[in-house]
């Protein structure tokens, strides 16, 4: 057998890609008691799967508790088979799996939220530094740039629309409550975002969703108040939303330029 | 040569606290390469922190060097970004495998120890080496099984690695205890076999005895066993820089700092012949 033969073969017993090769495995690996062969390739393929499982449970501790152990060990297992990991950084293996949990059958249906959730917050702690742009930034540009005026976003920004509002599930999983709050079906938009080491999440109305939508898109700040055109005092309304982005350290930069 | 940096242990998260806000320091530190690229926050900050008064070096767990994948690009792009960031006094890896068809199993997976196998490792390493700029130390792993078509011990492949690729030798006390234990080689033996001008720095770490093999944990203090295999590593390579490894069930700081200073006293009587 070559070096890519012989890789491919334990690679797919360890993972479970390619099951079923148990005579080659016999040939290839040596038996030493007490252990024969299989048993020996076993040690790594229960490796990989806790290893993994631990990797996921770091990002969503919450949801890996609410689903309990053996389910949460199912639910890896099954969401490895979708999306092994192609990264170096075993961190990032838990990126899709709050959007997996959608597809599973049987589990509360506001979890994928919940996880999605955990994940945002854990990708914020250690997000890139970006520097921080105070409402000054605006102030500074000449009045005729103002309506031209585009946004850069800090890296450690994210938006995430739930199909559930976590966050009273969030808080009361926080606080190491046993009495949780029944699912809350609302489509939500939650901001997560870390100002020095301190990660927090917010929830946004439907209009300043939209207006942040629109600026971390490239729109002008003329397209981020135009959104909300609905409003019965718009212009106030935009000034408010825009003026929390900065004092809560979302904005990196102010450019009249297309970021 | 490396320079010597006396008696290290490990970077963790735990310990941040005690690092970045009450300032206590190891003698170095040793970073998990990937749990520092292409990041920000207080892992950075803490990195930044420690780097401005103490030497650190970076090693990595995911290079697979072994893999018949070809070298992941991006990957050693970053490794190249945060050394010339940090500066460390060098970067290591593992003799080992971990991905097949980019496929990764975030697994340090044994090597057969074949004339393909050297082949193939000491034309990565060279490549490596190039493309990170500088010469890389490879790390011997605790394995759990080894393959019929191995024709070379594990530390004469090792030695030949260092030597064709001329890469330096990150010998770990306790994996060479675990994988003379489960395969039942002479662990005196293996590093007989090792050449004393090529190990750079030495891990020690703790293990579990499962009753069918041991199991390379890092959850422990370093067993006796190994502290007496270390007295002979001392013996055999000299002064040699040293860091204590302790990944999981991670105890506060003080008792990690107390195992690095039980390596510093054990090389200091072997080396001034105090030794029992």
């Amino acid at each position: 057998m070559t070096l890519a033969e012989l890789q491919g073969l334990l690679h797919g017993a360890i993972t479970g890609a390619a099951p079923g090769r148990e005579e080659e495995l016999r040939e290839e690996v040596v038996p030493r008691a007490p252990l024969d062969a299989l048993e020996r390739v076993e040690i790594y393929a229960r490796m990989y799967l806790y290893r993994l499982v631990d990797a996921i449970a770091e990002d969503v501790p919450h949801t890996s508790r609410l689903l309990g152990h053996d389910a949460f060990v199912d639910a890896v297992r099954d969401y490895l088979h979708e999306h092994p990991s192609r990264s170096p950084d075993i961190g990032q293996v838990g990126r899709h799996f709050g959007a997996w949990l959608r597809t599973r059958d049987g589990i509360r249906p506001d979890l994928p939220d919940l996880a999605m959730l955990e994940r945002a917050r854990s990708e914020v702690r250690t997000a890139l530094d970006a520097p921080v742009a105070g409402a000054e930034a605006l102030q500074s540009l000449p009045p005729d740039a103002l309506p031209a005026a585009r946004f850069v976003f800090s890296p450690s920004l994210r938006v995430l629309r739930l199909q559930h509002d976590v966050r009273p599930l969030w808080d009361a999983l926080e606080a190491g409550e046993d009495d949780v709050p029944a699912p809350l079906p609302a489509p939500t938009t939650l901001v997560v975002w870390r100002q020095e080491f301190k990660v927090f999440h917010t929830g946004l109305s439907e209009h300043e969703a939209r207006a942040l939508m629109v600026a971390r898109e490239g729109g002008t700040l003329e397209d981020v108040c135009g959104t909300f055109a609905g409003e019965p005092e718009p212009a106030q309304a935009a000034f408010k939303a825009v003026l929390s982005w900065f004092a809560d350290g979302w904005v990196a930069a102010v450019g009249a330029q297309r970021a | 040569m490396v320079p010597f940096l006396g008696h290290g242990i490990g970077l963790r998260t735990k310990h941040f606290p005690d690092l970045l806000e009450a300032g206590r320091r190891a003698d170095w530190f040793e970073v998990i390469t990937e749990n520092f690229l292409n990041i920000g926050g207080r892992p950075r900050a803490v990195l930044e922190a420690v780097r401005r008064d103490r030497p650190v070096v970076l090693h990595g767990v995911s290079l697979s060097i072994g893999s018949v994948d070809p070298l992941n690009e991006q990957y050693l792009r970053d490794v190249r970004a945060l050394a010339d960031a940090v500066e460390p006094a060098w970067v290591s890896d593992h003799l080992c495998w971990g991905t097949f068809g980019r496929h990764n199993a975030h697994d340090l997976l044994p090597m057969p120890f074949t004339e393909e196998s050297l082949a193939h490792v000491v034309s990565r390493v060279t490549e490596v080496q190039e493309r990170l700029g500088r010469r890389m130390l490879l790390e011997n792993v605790s394995s759990y099984l080894t393959y019929a078509a191995s024709s070379i011990s594990e530390w004469d492949f090792l030695a030949e690695v260092a030597r064709r690729a001329d890469c330096l030798i990150l010998l770990d006390v306790n994996n060479v205890y675990v994988s003379a234990t489960n395969h039942g080689f002479d662990a005196g033996e293996y590093l007989r076999g090792i050449p004393v001008d090529r190990v750079a720095q030495i891990h020690l770490a703790g293990h579990q005895d499962l009753g069918t093999h041991l199991l390379d944990t890092h959850d422990a203090p370093v067993p006796d066993p190994v502290w007496a295999l270390y007295r002979d590593t001392v013996r055999r390579f000299g002064r040699v820089s040293t860091l204590v490894e302790w990944d999981d069930h991670i105890p506060p700081l003080d008792e990690v700092l107390a195992q690095a200073e039980r390596a510093r006293a054990f090389e200091k009587a072997v080396l001034e012949g105090e030794a029992s």
